[in-house]
């Protein structure tokens, strides 16, 4: 369903979308970023490997931003464009620590299962 | 998470939803061109493809407002918008249907919103003072007559001022007029309030400027003191402040005006002037004095029902004398709106609940016009059901359609009722309302127009909807590409149909002829030169109730000023230029009292009768029809003649009558009635539970005059009868005349002014009530006829409109779903006649059953009315109503019949 982005080394896999949110909180905690920012960045760290739904990426920031765990502001991108940045809550954070544990114990889970299996 | 935070957000969300898409739009647009740039940058392609390929990647904007929409619970709104915006779709595409729902809905919520203001104002009215709630009527209720209470009760008053605690303040006022006289000669009557002090302590008001009353001002030889209201004080005395410690006189007495209240209060009913209570309540017998109206405030942390207890425990003055009488306690406003029984607010209740009926009546209606185009449309619900559409969901978009119409009619029945009430209260009461009486727009007025608006929508939108939805969807699928609908008009659709004609056919005569006699007594024009005519009710200052002791005397010498000020006033009056004549009578025509008559030989019957000035219709200008009019000879002074007056068998000294055209009709031809004798008849109770018939001598009917009035009501023409009476014998033991000057040539009300100087100038103590001409007298009667002509009017018409709307949507529902056999009928060479005359057959069967039944509800209500409507001269009311409604009716099926005749064969078939 997604375009491949160009040039394509590996296929890239698409965030699950329980997933998303973990990753957006993740970047987020290193700094303010607006929303394509969010998908570069997933992009860069994951080296290609996740690819961010675009479409599925701003309702994950309405949808955090709701809950409080993401707070935005309108400021302007390294050439002078005006851009929503969206940054870390005290409660993102605590979310994120606790969406972290959660997943590394799933992870851990499936690979211990992969294994056996 | 910060629940302040979050509920920010969301609250922001919600109702900034254009600035969330704003934003929206604003960051996808960002969004779109940083990775066209990074596609450009990274893989070299040309702008345009990389922005082809970063919108594609984006995957779609719609997709994305939608999650976005999604995301923030808000999804039912877009839908529900969207619905609406569906619904005025619709509201444009069936115009015929529309116009006749909005009609039908705005007239319904018209009339209720009307009644729900009404009944709001009467029976939930807040006292617009400190605590209103806790200010309280005192009141002597009167088992014998529950709804009557005995008012005389000034010695009740002071026991109870004297011992009971739960009740602070209490405190008591009369009501009375004086002739008010400003410095520069002005004179005006004017109602003032003789209320204690404690009534401005209960009200809990301070003056705009001076004082209010003070206890002191209550005792006996007391300097007299006025206090103002904040409009009079504008008004007649130019807000001048230096109002204070001046003089005016009121009646014989100069008093000194010693406060002006603020604008708006007219404690304790509407009043603008108010003097001390003088009363001395040693001098009375228990239920003797004027009568009272009294009020206080409830002591601090007690309930009515410790206070009630108090009084009934307490009772009244000489209560072992008075054992009928039950004093209680009422919330400040019901005492004056005759609210004391349950009963009555129960009926009040019952009127307002009737009259939202109209609307459900209206509604339901309305929701089978909207079944047959529902119908229409079956396939297109089958359709979005079969896509997924949930019912609710289907449900939910049909009562949205009918939102539209219902708040459109919602906004329309509000304004009209807005409009309405403040004509009818404006004409009705003028500034005479009690002043907590609240007609505005309320809080509690808007939830039900709003509450009216649902339920309409409802009725008109949800039951069509569950119907048509709760069919076999599959079935309706089938259809939608084989046979057209089968959504079935039931029998209870026809039953409708039946029902609406008949109600249309039985209520049609009634309306018809309330509504025509209404419009046409209404605008009628009286028979004598109204506009030259000023008249007056005459009075003069005088106790209400003296002590017993002295009453007689009291009464005999104010019965004795009276006839000489009067006699003075008429002298005066006449030697006024311009003045063609002055005249009076014990009532002025079409304010005439009522009394029974006997006809010699002939029947006893209500009448209306007036004791006239010989010179009364000369003076108006009215010219005999047959007989003779009276002349002085007529007037017998007759000494005995007092006790048989006050008896009520009036007249009895007079030996000649004149009756009018309508009277004189019941009685045989006009010259026939000449030289019949009559006489006065009177029951009264015996004493012994039964009753006596009093009657008075025969008396001569010598002439007979136009019926030159118009009525008030719409009641079948009275019947007068004016007997010749001197100003004494008219004023023989009555404490009023009413006296009529005609103007030569100009208008009388020029003359107003000088009227009332001269009257002053005879004795400031006379009151001269409702001085006014003839003309405007009578454009006050009428106006509420015309108003009621009109409402009824209105009202019938739009009933009409949705009965003809109906009998049109059964048509071409019928006509629709028969479309195809219609096709394959006309294709086989059927007779168009034949089929049209099918097409009609249902119709016409459904039309004859209603006009059968509606003709018998007809008979039933002329028999519960007492009969006459049918017969006589509106016999043709019936049938005419009758006729109307086939007509309409088949009118209605003409349209949906051509339709159906047009069908080509060829189309109707290809259907299949």
């Amino acid at each position: 369903m997604t375009e491949l982005p160009v040039p394509a080394r590996r296929t890239p896999t698409d965030v699950l979308r329980g997933s998303l949110d973990l990753l957006v909180l993740k970047t987020l905690s290193l700094m303010p970023m607006h929303g394509w920012g969010i998908s570069q960045r997933i992009q860069q760290l994951s080296e290609g490997v996740l690819e961010v739904n675009q479409g599925s990426l701003y309702p994950a920031l309405q949808r955090l931003e709701k809950d409080g765990l993401v707070a935005s502001e309108w400021g302007t991108t390294d050439n002078n464009r005006r851009a929503r940045y969206y940054r870390l809550t005290a409660a993102g954070r605590r979310a994120l620590g606790q969406e972290l544990e959660s997943w590394r114990r799933f992870s851990t889970g499936l690979e211990t299962v992969l294994r056996t299996g | 998470m910060s629940l302040i935070h979050a509920l920010r957000t969301r609250l922001g969300l919600i109702l900034a939803r254009r600035a969330a898409e704003a934003r929206m739009d604003e960051e996808i647009r960002l969004h779109v061109e940083l990775e066209s740039e990074r596609l450009v940058r990274e893989a070299g392609l040309d702008p345009l493809e990389a922005r082809r390929r970063a919108l594609v990647a984006f995957g779609g904007v719609e997709r994305y407002r939608e999650e976005l929409r999604d995301g923030r619970g808000l999804a039912w709104l877009g839908g529900f918008s969207l619905d609406v915006k569906l619904g005025a779709r619709m509201l444009v595409k069936y115009p015929g249907l529309s116009v006749v729902a909005v009609l039908g809905m705005t007239v319904a919520i018209a009339i209720g919103s009307i009644a729900f203001t009404f009944v709001s104002a009467f029976l939930d009215p807040t006292l617009p003072l400190n605590e209103g709630e806790r200010v309280v009527s005192i009141q002597n209720a009167d088992v014998r007559r529950p709804s009557n209470p005995d008012r005389h009760a000034l010695r009740d008053f002071a026991l109870w001022r004297d011992r009971l605690t739960r009740l602070r303040d209490i405190g008591a006022y009369t009501m009375d007029s004086r002739t008010l006289v400003l410095p520069d000669g002005s004179a005006d009557l004017v109602p003032v309030a003789f209320i204690t002090a404690s009534g401005f302590r209960v009200a809990q008001v301070v003056p705009a400027i001076g004082r209010t009353l003070l206890d002191d001002d209550e005792r006996e030889g007391a300097p007299p003191v006025l206090v103002i209201g904040f409009e009079e004080w504008q008004r007649r005395f130019g807000g001048d402040s230096g109002v204070i410690g001046r003089t005016v006189r009121l009646g014989n007495a100069m008093h000194t005006v010693v406060g002006v209240m603020p604008a708006g209060f007219h404690f304790p009913v509407n009043h603008r002037y108010w003097a001390p209570l003088r009363l001395d309540p040693a001098a009375y017998e228990p239920g003797g004095g004027p009568e009272l109206h009294m009020f206080a405030r409830l002591a601090a942390g007690v309930t009515l029902e410790e206070a009630q207890a108090e009084l009934a425990a307490v009772g009244p003055a000489g209560a072992e004398t008075r054992p009928q009488l039950r004093p209680q306690l009422l919330p400040y406003a019901y005492e004056y709106l005759g609210l004391d029984s349950p009963e009555r607010a129960i009926f009040l209740r019952g009127i307002q609940l009737a009259v939202s009926l109209l609307l459900v009546v209206v509604a339901v209606n309305v929701s089978v016009l909207v079944y047959a185009r529902t119908a229409a449309r079956a396939g297109e619900l089958a359709v979005r059901t079969a896509l997924g559409a949930s019912r609710l969901r289907v449900v939910g978009q049909l009562f949205a359609e009918a939102l539209v119409l219902s708040a459109l009619a919602a906004a329309l029945g509000l304004t009209i009722a807005r409009v309405g009430l403040a004509t009818v209260v404006e004409q009705v009461a003028g500034s005479g309302l009690p002043f907590w009486l609240d007609f505005g727009l309320s809080p509690g007025l808007v939830l039900y127009v709003a509450g009216s608006a649902v339920l309409g929508a409802v009725i008109v939108g949800v039951l069509p909807g569950l119907r048509a939805t709760g069919r076999d969807v599959q079935s309706g699928l089938a259809q939608l590409s084989a046979r057209g609908s089968r959504m079935q008009l039931g029998r209870t659709w026809t039953a409708v149909i039946i029902a609406q004609v008949a109600i249309a056919v039985a209520v049609l005569p009634y309306v018809s002829y309330v509504a025509g006699q209404a419009l046409r007594r209404g605008t009628a024009a009286p028979n004598f030169p109204i506009h030259e005519i000023l008249r007056t009710q005459v009075a003069l200052d005088r106790l209400e109730a003296p002590p017993a002791a002295e009453a007689a005397a009291y009464d005999s010498a104010g019965n004795a000023l009276l006839l000489n000020r009067v006699q003075e006033l008429v002298r005066r009056l006449e030697a006024e230029p311009g003045v063609a004549g002055v005249t009076f009578a014990s009532h002025f025509p079409g304010e005439e009292g009522s009394a029974r008559l006997e006809v010699e030989g002939g029947e006893t019957s209500s009448v209306r009768l007036s004791r006239v000035d010989v010179d009364l219709l000369p003076v108006l200008g009215i010219r005999m029809l047959a007989g003779r009019g009276f002349a002085a000879p007529d007037v017998r002074v007759n000494a005995s003649a007092a006790d048989s007056t006050r008896s009520g068998t009036s007249g009895a000294d007079a030996t000649t009558a004149v009756v009018n055209r309508a009277l004189a009709e019941t009685m045989g031809t006009t010259g026939a009635v000449l030289d019949r004798r009559v006489r006065f008849v009177r029951r009264t109770e015996d004493g012994r539970g039964g009753w006596r018939i009093e009657q008075g001598p025969w008396i001569e009917v010598v002439g007979v005059m136009p019926d030159f009035t118009v009525q008030d009501d719409i009641d079948q023409a009275e019947l007068k009868v004016y007997l010749p009476a001197s100003l004494a014998g008219v004023l023989n033991g009555e404490r009023s005349v009413d006296l009529a000057v005609r103007v030569r040539g100009s208008s009388a009300a020029a003359f107003t002014k000088r009227f009332r100087e001269v009257a002053v100038a005879v004795d400031p103590a006379l009151q001269l009530h409702d001085l006014r001409t003839a003309a405007d007298l009578q454009w006050e009667t009428q106006r509420l006829l015309r108003l009621m002509g009109l409402a009824v009017a209105g009202a019938t018409l739009s009933v009409l409109l949705l009965s003809a709307a109906g009998i049109y949507a059964m048509m071409s529902f019928t006509v629709a779903r028969r479309r195809r056999e219609i096709g394959i009928r006309v294709a086989l060479g059927a007779n168009a006649r034949r089929i049209l005359s099918g097409i009609f057959a249902r119709a016409s069967a459904q039309l004859a059953a209603g006009v059968l039944v509606g003709a018998l509800l007809a008979a039933a209500i002329n028999q519960a009315a007492g009969g006459g409507l049918l017969t006589g001269e509106h016999r043709l009311l019936l049938p005419l109503a009758a006729v109307a409604m086939v007509l309409i009716g088949l009118l209605a099926a003409l349209g949906p019949a051509r339709r159906g005749l047009r069908v080509q064969p060829t189309e109707a078939l290809r259907e299949e």
